[in-house]
């Protein structure tokens, strides 16, 4: 017992190594709100096409709906994988795609980046048009009759309550996210968990690891209490019965 | 007679197998006001839907000021075949459920579609709302939000909505029907004032009362068809036809 509190709980160690997993983990933060940026847009961009009316728009809706399924199939791992060994191949690229070193970030983190948008964008998608689908038919007739183009109704009446009926499962695809940024680790990201094995590589000692899952709790553990708190307010608007008209 | 301003010529519409409109004529004179009756599932509020195509015609002509509004055979079906900006640049309407906007003030719930269909100047705009949100009797209203409004409320705030985009006809399908009773005159009235104005409308409604003294024709339909249809007088107080007799002594039991 005793070993294992020193290999996993050595506070002591973790002081003695505390800048440099923070180090890490301010760059798991960096690529979290990247990716998020990133993702909720390219997330919200296939959820409009993919609600998109009319024939001539089938092909797009198809490819869509294609796309969100595929990137929801395959593993994040393999997908970081297949980017960092794959874009750097594609030798018709300029090197500043191929290789990337854009805002003084080293190659891994953009391929991370673009993996994580990649199969989150698909998730997000999903969120998005959950809240869409919740909005009210009569809304897009009341909007299209007063002489709205199918897009200035989307963009001013549907998707404006749409997002209201959402945050707390698109926090949940954010807190997911920010966990599954980890996974960048395997082509050699620095960020906290990457750092956190080197550190145990030459020392012998588990705790910088421990120390690493212990920032995500600290920044996690706020963002599902306030999941919990839009939650309850919802449910309260649901029992004032305004839950119709309003998010 | 004189060109009617709306001209509904072998109006077809079903859903999967379902006929709901079977071959509907109607004429509409500039100014008139139209009351259709009938009981539910006789296809009137898809009439109306028909009008302003949220539900475009399979079949059949629709003439507004003498303007064929169909874009002729191969121009698709759905939406597509229609001149669809002509006709909502013309025709308002005005919900059961009223769905205003509910992320948005009363005030922007009038202004929102002035401001991104006609681009007109924003004072302008803003001006000629608060006039209609005054007409309504809601001038102390414009910066609530629509849930803290009651249902007549509601729905003057819709019916002002409607009227900002300055059209020639109003459609009104059954816009008293959701409303608790003693709210229904409120808005009774404001239709009443509306067809005094000149404004053409065409109103499916329960309300027989309002039918006979607004009117100035009544179409009772059943079965996807016009059955009777004349003047208020003709048709609420001496139906030909069997079918409107026994509607409206149901209606009037109540």
């Amino acid at each position: 017992m005793q070993e294992f509190i020193n290999q996993f709980f050595d506070v002591g160690f973790m002081v003695d190594h505390f800048d440099e997993v923070l180090k890490g983990f301010w760059l798991t933060i960096q690529i979290w709100i990247v990716a998020a940026v990133l993702a909720l847009a390219w997330g919200l961009v296939l959820a409009l096409v993919r609600q998109s009316p009319g024939r001539g728009f089938r092909p797009v809706r198809f490819v869509t709906i294609a796309y969100i399924d595929v990137f929801r199939a395959v593993p994040l791992l393999l997908l970081i994988v297949i980017i960092a060994l794959g874009i750097p191949s594609l030798e018709f690229l300029p090197k500043s795609l191929r290789i990337p070193q854009w805002l003084g970030k080293p190659d891994p983190f953009w391929y991370g980046t673009l993996a994580l948008t990649i199969t989150y964008g698909a998730y997000m998608a999903e969120v998005y048009r959950a809240g869409i689908e919740a909005v009210p038919h009569g809304q897009m007739e009341a909007a299209r009759s007063l002489g709205m183009s199918h897009g200035k109704a989307m963009r001013n009446v549907i998707v404006p309550q749409a997002v209201r009926k959402i945050p707390a499962p698109m926090l949940n695809e954010l807190i997911a996210l920010m966990k599954d940024t980890t996974l960048v680790s395997v082509i050699a990201l620095n960020e906290v968990l990457q750092v956190g094995s080197d550190i145990q590589s030459y020392t012998y000692n588990s705790s910088a690891l421990t120390l690493g899952a212990l920032m995500f709790i600290v920044v996690i553990l706020p963002l599902a209490r306030l999941i919990d708190r839009l939650i309850a307010r919802n449910q309260l608007r649901v029992a004032r019965g305004s839950h119709i008209e309003v998010a | 007679m004189p060109e009617p301003i709306l001209r509904l010529e072998g109006i077809h519409k079903s859903f999967g197998d379902l006929e709901v409109l079977r071959g509907v004529n109607l004429d509409v004179a500039k100014g008139e006001v139209v009351c259709i009756l009938g009981p539910s599932g006789s296809g009137k509020s898809t009439l109306l839907r028909c009008v302003n195509l949220l539900e475009p015609p399979e079949l059949g002509e629709i003439l507004l000021e003498g303007h064929d509004i169909c874009k002729g055979p191969g121009s698709g079906t759905g939406e597509s075949g229609w001149d669809l900006d002509f006709v909502r640049q013309r025709v308002g309407i005005v919900f059961q459920q009223f769905n205003l906007f509910p992320h948005k003030t009363v005030l922007e719930n009038v202004t929102m579609a002035p401001k991104k269909v006609l681009g007109k100047p924003k004072e302008e705009i803003r001006e000629t709302a608060t006039t209609l949100l005054e007409r309504v009797g809601l001038a102390d209203k414009l910066d609530q939000y629509p849930e803290r409004l009651s249902g007549g409320q509601q729905q003057r705030v819709a019916i002002a909505r409607a009227l900002a985009m300055e059209p020639r006809v109003m459609l009104f399908d059954e816009v008293t029907s959701a409303l608790d009773p003693e709210l229904v005159k409120e808005v009774l009235d404001v239709m009443r004032e509306l067809a005094s104005e000149g404004m053409t409308m065409l109103v499916v409604t329960h309300e027989i009362g309002f039918a006979k003294e607004v009117g100035d024709q009544v179409v009772f339909m059943d079965g996807g068809v016009i059955v009777e249809q004349g003047k208020p007088v003709d048709v609420l107080d001496n139906p030909r036809e069997e079918r409107t007799k026994k509607f409206l002594g149901l209606v009037l039991e109540r």
